[in-house]
């Protein structure tokens, strides 16, 4: 186990993420993405958009620390997380959480015990302690009564809740969210889209989500990037608002009008 | 009284201080540092240790929030965790001080824990979880007894019209889970059979006896070991596989894509499998023969007896028909290891555990039906006197 004192804590007034050209490619091949870069804000909802095969969820990949960057940096609230060869690689990961597009809970432990499980690990909170945090991370993501379910036994909808709710144990800064409305029922991803507003606007909790829904995107992303594979980069960069209204490049009119290209 | 509060420590680096003034029916609880993911279970302690001794009437607790530096959601969980301890404990519990800059925090925990914990799921009683097992091994009887009539009826079918039928996927199941076990097969039979004719020349030699090794290890190879080292090989190896393969499909909804375009996961799946292994079976069998009683030649070699004296001894005893009994064992055995297997992997349940779940039980299964029919084989050869 460690210790809660070896967590880092987020530098002063550094932002959660700061992306310098990143070029995201994997082993040998050609790159998938070059020169990426982008900042995401504290509090702020942040898109990374774009087509399927444009790379959005290798970038994902390379930002969560799962693989190295051929070139370019990654900071998370001011630290390199791949400086000194990824040696403080695990530390910097507990500074952000993750949701997974299935919500990747595990199989063989209760709610309770998957929220409970990183801080059980990776902090000193008495026994009490962990499970009043865990109880209340499930209530906030509406989970309440279902602490000893299993994983298998609950709806998709109420996986991904689960999922955001185990992404928050440690009380990160930020949280990276991988297609969380994919799959789910216009009502129960509404109902996704306003937790995640709720806990950006009253937490600061900042949120970087890959998602292909118009209607999530719209409502509630600040700031989105649109990646494309033919030119390997950032087509364009802005409120989805703004984006919606541009004509050029066609790609980016192609995504808010769903048209084919 | 009313006492004062302690020394505060500024700055969310320092830890908590908490401490409890209890004066007659009023305890105050003075919370100052950060109280967070960071906070330790020591700095808790003291409040932890106040709430657990029976009140005596009902007295009160303030938790006194004024010194608060910093302040998350899991400090916000401490206290409404410890505010309801209080009331729970016959306490009136209530908290004060808060600084305005955690009170949206503080709302927002406040709001959402409002419900208690939902208690555990009781324990099952030991005599349910018999009774669930027993009506769950029935179950599997039931379905692995289904299995084999769909299967013998696909074998009729197939020999009806062996034309239609698909045998390049024989050819690579049979090269998958056959040819490819021979290495692991030959390792574990080499080494059996240098360990029997150890144990055995260790025996012998008192007697000087020692040449008999052969003739033991020879029978023993041929009818018995030969053919259950292939089959509980094949069992960990290929069978497991099968159950793997066929649960991932199971889960991944392959095997309900198969039935809804009106084919017979039986058919395209289990046979071509089982048909593999029945073929494959006996030839790694005989190999494992071969192998076993290479091994113990060795250990004769090692006493100064030569390999012809060896392998005519070891060959005296061993008739046509120990050859046919064990190739007869081990095409068995290789229809149980492939049919097992399948219908484990077929009859996997949802979930991301059920693969696993599938695997186990086709391997765990397939050894014991292996030992069951061995020991059937072993009784009934004896008593047809063969």
């Amino acid at each position: 186990m460690s210790p809660a004192s070896d967590r880092p804590g987020p530098l002063e007034s550094a932002p959660p993420l700061e992306v310098d050209g990143l070029a995201v490619a994997y082993g040998g091949a050609p790159p998938i993405l070059e020169n990426i870069n982008f900042t995401i804000g504290a509090g702020e909802i942040f898109g990374i958009l774009g087509g399927s095969g444009s790379g959005k969820s290798s970038l994902l990949r390379h930002l969560i620390g799962l693989v190295p960057p051929r070139s370019g940096r990654i900071s998370l609230f001011g630290r390199d997380i791949w400086a000194e060869g990824g040696r403080r690689l695990n530390e910097c990961r507990r500074l952000f959480g993750m949701m997974y597009q299935s919500g990747a809970l595990f199989g063989s432990l209760t709610l309770l015990e998957n929220v409970a499980l990183p801080l059980r690990e990776f902090t000193r909170l008495s026994p009490g302690s962990v499970l009043a945090a865990a109880r209340l991370k499930l209530a906030l993501v509406g989970l309440s009564g279902f602490e000893h379910h299993r994983p298998a036994h609950i709806s998709g909808g109420m996986r991904k809740r689960a999922a955001i709710a185990r992404a928050m144990a440690l009380e990160p800064g930020l949280i990276f969210l991988d297609e969380p409305s994919a799959g789910l029922d216009p009502i129960t991803s509404a109902g996704l889209d306003r937790l995640i507003v709720t806990l950006a606007r009253n937490l600061g909790i900042a949120f970087g989500m890959v998602t292909h829904e118009l209607g999530s995107i719209m409502s509630i992303i600040d700031r989105a990037i649109i990646l494309d594979r033919a030119s390997r980069g950032i087509v364009a960069e802005g409120s989805p608002a703004e984006l919606a209204r541009r004509t050029e490049p066609p790609l980016v009119a192609a995504f808010f009008n769903r048209r084919p290209e | 009284m009313s006492p004062g509060p302690p020394p505060a420590r500024a700055g969310d680096s320092a830890a908590l201080v908490l401490t409890v003034k209890e004066g007659g029916p009023e305890t105050v609880a003075f919370l100052a540092g950060p109280l967070n993911v960071n906070t330790e279970a020591e700095a808790w302690r003291p409040l932890d240790e106040f709430l657990s001794r029976r009140p005596a009437g009902t007295p009160r607790l303030t938790l006194d929030l004024t010194g608060l530096t910093a302040l998350d959601l899991n400090g916000s969980a401490q206290i409404i965790a410890a505010l309801e301890a209080a009331e729970k404990s016959g306490r009136q519990a209530a908290a004060a001080g808060l600084p305005p800059r955690f009170e949206t925090i503080f709302r927002l925990a406040r709001e959402a824990m409002t419900k208690p914990l939902a208690p555990a799921p009781p324990r099952v009683h030991f005599l349910e979880e018999v009774g669930r097992a027993a009506a769950e091994l029935v179950r599997d009887f039931r379905a692995l007894t289904f299995f084999l009539g769909e299967l013998t009826a696909e074998f009729f079918r197939l020999a009806a019209r062996p034309w239609r039928f698909n045998w390049r996927s024989v050819a690579e199941a049979a090269e998958r889970s056959g040819v490819n076990a021979v290495p692991i097969v030959a390792l574990v039979s080499f080494l059996v059979g240098l360990i029997i004719a150890f144990q055995a020349a260790m025996i012998t030699k008192l007697f000087g006896a020692e040449i008999y090794v052969a003739t033991l290890v020879g029978v023993s190879v041929v009818r018995e070991l030969g053919p259950l080292i292939a089959a509980i090989v094949l069992a960990g190896r290929s069978g497991s596989a099968f159950s793997a393969e066929l649960g991932a499909m199971r889960v991944a909804e392959e095997i309900d894509a198969l039935t809804t375009m009106g084919f017979s996961p039986v058919r395209e799946l289990a046979l071509p499998r089982v048909l593999a292994q029945m073929l494959t079976a006996p030839g790694v069998s005989l190999i494992a023969c071969f192998v076993g009683m290479f091994g113990g030649s060795l250990v004769l070699l090692g006493l100064g007896y030569t390999a012809v004296t060896y392998w005519s001894m070891a060959v005296e005893k061993v008739t046509l028909y120990s050859f046919l009994i064990g190739f007869f064992k081990a095409f068995v055995f290789g229809f149980t290891v492939g049919a097992v297997g399948c219908q484990r992997g077929l009859a996997a349940g949802d979930g991301p555990d059920a693969v696993g779940r599938a695997t186990t039980s086709g391997v765990v299964t397939n050894i014991i039906v292996i030992a069951v029919l061995d020991s059937i084989f072993a009784v009934g050869f004896y008593v047809a006197g063969i």
